[in-house]
């Protein structure tokens, strides 16, 4: 039997609950929250009813631009993604519940997240670089609005920031889509494939094409040394949009794009990266982990520390998706999840923290383990399991990256990225010891515990990373390994 | 899944403790002093069953539990001689240290978070010691990582939280130096289940970095400073880590690896000595000039585990029985000085031996336990230590590089003298000005905390006059296992 996954029904319910948000926030401002959370969570549920399906033949329906809806067999990676985006966004929305803001503006935010998320999916359902890159416009546009959302000069320049660093990044991504047009007449992921096959393919064409995209599409996700907007707008949005933006914006945007040039070199480059552009993927992964994790440990900022977190991690999947080999395929789509895992986790722990106590500036912080002990809890959990330490899913995702590297003959690569965890630690252990290890101050003593709704999202997700930690082939051997399977 | 009598005490020995911990919060939320009691039970029944599959293993039985995993990262637990003996050790010490804090931790805060981490320990513990997985004993090497980070900061403080961190960092680096090491076992064997690497030979690159995980977290020469620092934990929690888990994780590791598994180059096993040696001779020096009791015990310490490693890399039989008897022995004394010197801390509110004077008359349950111990890791003969240093002597004499035994016959005086001039610092001599005041109001301890030191020191002297029955067993063991050890 045939099982055909509806990513039209995917892009187009978010789309259509934004467009009835604003008008239910009319009759009770609790109204859009009830309506964005249920959508969301019905889609979550969907994407996840059909992981037992994927072991049959699977059949996506497409969105093409050009052509309308198109069939496509047995990607579980746009499965996986979905997954993640509905998991964060549901997280985002569950949150906001909580967060405060005027009544009057309720609807407006839940659109904006909806917008997001549907945007998103259609990033995942994309078949062609031209639709994924209208998407990935929709997508940026949703995050400027919702980093700017609170109208504080800082988040306002954060917004900004992130508007003009990205927008050359488009013109990259545009050129190079145009450039494959002229070169191949077609942009969809198939053309690609076949100019690269084709024996009148030039390596040359086929570099400067996929370097060019592959430069813009860095930029959304923010690599070294294109971070510059990261650190601005994570730290300026409001709390629960940084949790979206880390957690699966980032990765929807940049990451998502990158590895599917990855794979499109694969048709040529089977063995491992012998190509510039597999190179250079591996070269500013690398770079991004050691730089972003050296940046982390000056930060004196809870979320700006995050995010710089956040910049380095998110070298470890492009480090994989460079090196190309399907276990590094595999461990990049592994660190992906798991990334959007703990990362949305710790943003919104420190958005509750910036609830609770006023301040996310850690040398005004302290001791808050014993005020706000679920919320150390699930941080610590968080932390370690960026850092990669057994037992929590960070660490399988890490060593199946290491390994498909050092397998793929990149001892170095495997030496940086073992290294670098030491360094993640470092920082994070700082961090740690600054905002919730150690004794309470006294203006700190009256701090209470979040509300029960926001601890719950951390919760969940670090129940999550506890048994992917437990037991690995949870998520593996469900949908990460078909997933790289399929790409073969 | 079909489970046979001893592979279900196997497998309950790890996963009762490791998923147990995660109720001791629960327990403690029930009630206030549910959480200890619970984990002297589930202590208690990890030892219990760690006895049932180590009688398994002596009758001959094969005990194995095993979970299929994707890349070959199968969990596999196997017990085997070794693996059955470690456990016991381990569990027995950890039971009677658990024992211990319920008189130590309870009036103080954080207690059932303190419970619920010394439990996950001994389970990481007992999983390492049965893995037959390179990659799942790396898992629960890190487990206990985190453990012992949680545990030296247990109060709290800037002091302890930096020391909380250097540790944490130390022995991490360690661990991902022996990550580095298992994947390029990996890589180039193909595989990194221990049964299937039994008699192969490992890459020299993959021997560098799996000894200096070893030694990070053994704490041996480049990588010591962090044991003494970890003193700043509560004291049971320094007695687990130097007697029954932490430190003994590398040596366990390193016995499991080079003299169970695969062929150690005789020049790394010189290597190995040196490094050993001189770990035994620094630490030593180091604790003749120290004046914090707790502090003078690790670097005894580091310098005891010294004389393991000079066993174990002597590559013969009496060597590595003799390292194993080690162990054992050093286990049970080296616990029973870090719980006196708790004791010790706990009444006469100071650290600093110069403080004290004279404490024999107010303590003597505590006085004569910690003689008891200290003698044996003296190696005064009958006490346990004197067997097992002189087999481990024995053994590296017939390994040549009569100049190690040297350095090590050296690094046993001092181990003489600095605990000689403990004993007589904290419990004899002349009464000082402050240890009167202290010494007024010191009495003995609570009922447990005597009653467990005073049952290691007669352990450390009933395990010397019996000494028949464990060495006889690792006679058996060195020639059941492993590679062919001359």
């Amino acid at each position: 039997m045939v099982t055909s996954l509806p990513y039209f029904a995917f892009i187009a319910v978010p789309a259509l609950a934004a467009l009835a948000c604003p008008f239910a926030a009319r009759i009770k401002p609790r109204y859009a929250d009830i309506l964005a959370n249920t959508a969301l969570a019905v889609g979550l549920l969907t994407a996840l009813s059909f992981i037992p399906e994927i072991a049959k033949p699977l059949t996506l329906q497409a969105w093409n631009m050009g052509t309308g809806l198109s069939v496509f067999n047995n990607d579980v990676f746009s499965l996986l993604m979905l997954i993640t985006v509905y998991m964060v966004a549901l997280c985002t929305a569950f949150y906001s519940i909580f967060h405060e803001m005027p009544d009057g503006r309720r609807g407006v935010w839940n659109a904006l997240i909806l917008v997001c998320a549907a945007a998103m999916c259609g990033v995942a359902a994309a078949r062609d670089f031209f639709t994924l890159y209208v998407f990935v416009e929709v997508t940026a546009v949703a995050s400027y609005a919702l980093i700017a959302f609170e109208d504080r000069r800082e988040s306002t320049e954060g917004a900004l920031k992130y508007f003009f660093l990205t927008a050359p990044a488009s013109t990259f991504i545009v050129l190079g889509v145009a450039l494959l047009m002229l070169y191949t007449g077609g942009t969809s992921f198939g053309h690609l494939a076949q100019a690269m096959s084709s024996s009148g393919a030039g390596d040359s064409a086929v570099a400067i094409i996929l370097g060019v995209m592959a430069c813009g599409f860095m930029v959304k996700a923010g690599l070294v040394p294109f971070h510059g907007w990261t650190p601005d707008a994570y730290q300026s949005a409001p709390a629960p949009v940084s949790a979206l933006l880390s957690g699966v914006v980032t990765k929807a945007a940049g990451v998502y794009a990158l590895i599917r040039i990855a794979l499109a070199l694969r048709v040529i480059y089977p063995a491992h990266a012998a190509n510039a552009v597999g190179q250079a993927l591996m070269f500013f992964g690398a770079l991004s982990i050691v730089i972003g994790a050296l940046g982390a440990v000056y930060q004196r900022d809870f979320k700006r520390m995050l995010a710089f977190s956040s910049i380095s991690q998110v070298g470890y999947i492009v480090l994989a998706a460079g090196a190309g080999t399907p276990l590094a395929l595999a461990g990049a789509l592994f660190h992906l999840f798991n990334h959007a895992t703990f990362k949305t986790a710790l943003f919104l722990n420190s958005a509750a923290v910036e609830k609770q106590t006023g301040t996310t500036d850690m040398r005004k912080l302290g001791g808050l383990e014993a005020r706000m002990p679920w919320t150390a809890l699930t941080s610590n959990i968080a932390i370690l399991s960026t850092a990669g330490i057994p037992p929590l899913s960070g660490f399988w995702s890490k060593l199946i990256i290491i390994v498909a590297l050092w397998k793929a003959g990149l001892q170095s690569y495997a030496a940086i990225a073992i290294f670098a965890s030491v360094l993640t630690l470092a920082y994070f252990i700082l961090m740690q010891s600054r905002v919730f290890f150690g004794k309470t101050p006294e203006h700190l003593a009256k701090v209470s515990e979040a509300r029960a709704g926001m601890l719950l999202p951390p919760i969940l997700l670090a129940a999550v990373m506890i048994a992917i930690g437990f037991y690995f082939p949870l998520l593996f051997s469900n949908l990460v390994e078909p997933a790289a399977k399929a790409f073969l | 899944m079909n489970i046979s009598g001893s592979s279900f005490w196997l497998l309950a020995v790890v996963a009762i403790p490791v998923f147990g911990s995660f109720l001791i919060p629960l327990a403690g939320l029930a009630a206030r002093k549910t959480d200890k009691h619970l984990a002297l039970l589930l202590g208690a029944f990890t030892f219990f069953a760690a006895s049932m599959v180590l009688l398994s293993v002596a009758r001959g039985e094969a005990v194995s539990w095993h979970l299929s995993l994707p890349l070959a990262f199968d969990l596999q637990l196997d017990a085997d001689y070794l693996s059955a003996f470690m456990g016991v050790v381990s569990s027995s010490i950890s039971a009677i240290i658990i024992y211990y804090s319920q008189g130590y931790i309870t009036a103080q805060r954080g207690h059932t978070e303190y419970y619920s981490i010394v439990t996950l320990f001994l389970g990481a513990m007992m999983g390492l010691v049965y893995s037959m997985n390179l990659i799942w004993m790396f898992v629960f090497w890190e487990i206990t990582a985190i453990c012992s980070w949680r545990l030296v900061g247990y109060y709290r403080g800037e002091k302890e939280l930096q020391k909380a961190n250097k540790t944490f960092l130390v022995t991490v680096f360690g661990a991902l130096c022996l990550l580095l090491g298992i994947i390029s076992i990996y890589a180039a064997n193909g595989t990194v289940d221990l049964r299937h690497l039994k008699g192969e030979t490992i890459p020299d690159f993959a021997v560098l970095m799996l000894l200096l995980g070893i030694f990070s977290k053994s704490a041996t020469l480049p990588f010591s400073t962090w044991l003494p620092d970890a003193g700043v934990a509560p004291s049971p929690v320094t007695a687990l880590l130097h007697a029954a888990v932490l430190v003994k994780i590398g040596v366990y590791a390193f016995a499991r690896i080079f003299c169970a598994t695969v062929q150690l180059d005789p020049v790394w096993s010189t290597f190995v000595l040196f490094i050993a040696g001189m770990s035994a001779l620094v630490s030593g020096g180091a604790a003749l000039i120290e004046t914090d009791i707790k502090r003078i015990i690790a670097y005894s310490t580091i310098s005891q585990i010294g004389f393991i490693f000079l066993g174990l890399a002597a590559m013969n039989r009496i060597g590595v029985a003799g390292a194993l008897l080690y162990i054992l022995m050093h286990g049970v004394a080296k616990a029973g000085l870090f719980l006196c010197a708790g004791i010790i801390e706990h009444k006469a509110h100071t650290k600093d031996i110069t403080k004290m004077g004279g404490l024999f008359t107010a303590m003597p349950v505590t006085a004569v336990s910690f003689g008891l111990c200290a003698f044996s890791v003296m190696g005064i003969p009958p006490f346990g230590g004197f067997f097992s240093k002189f087999m481990v002597f024995r053994g590296a004499a017939s390994f040549g590089h009569p100049g190690i035994v040297v350095l090590f016959l050296i690094g046993a005086v001092l181990t003489l003298v600095y605990l000689l001039r403990v004993f007589y610092a904290v419990f004899l001599g002349p009464q000082r000005p402050l240890a009167v005041t202290a010494g007024a109001r010191a009495h003995e301890a609570p009922v447990q905390m005597v009653a467990s030191v005073a049952l290691l020191g007669t352990l450390s002297l009933l395990l010397g006059i019996f000494v028949y029955y464990p060495s006889h067993y690792l006679e058996v063991l060195c020639s059941q296992i492993g590679i062919i050890l001359p």
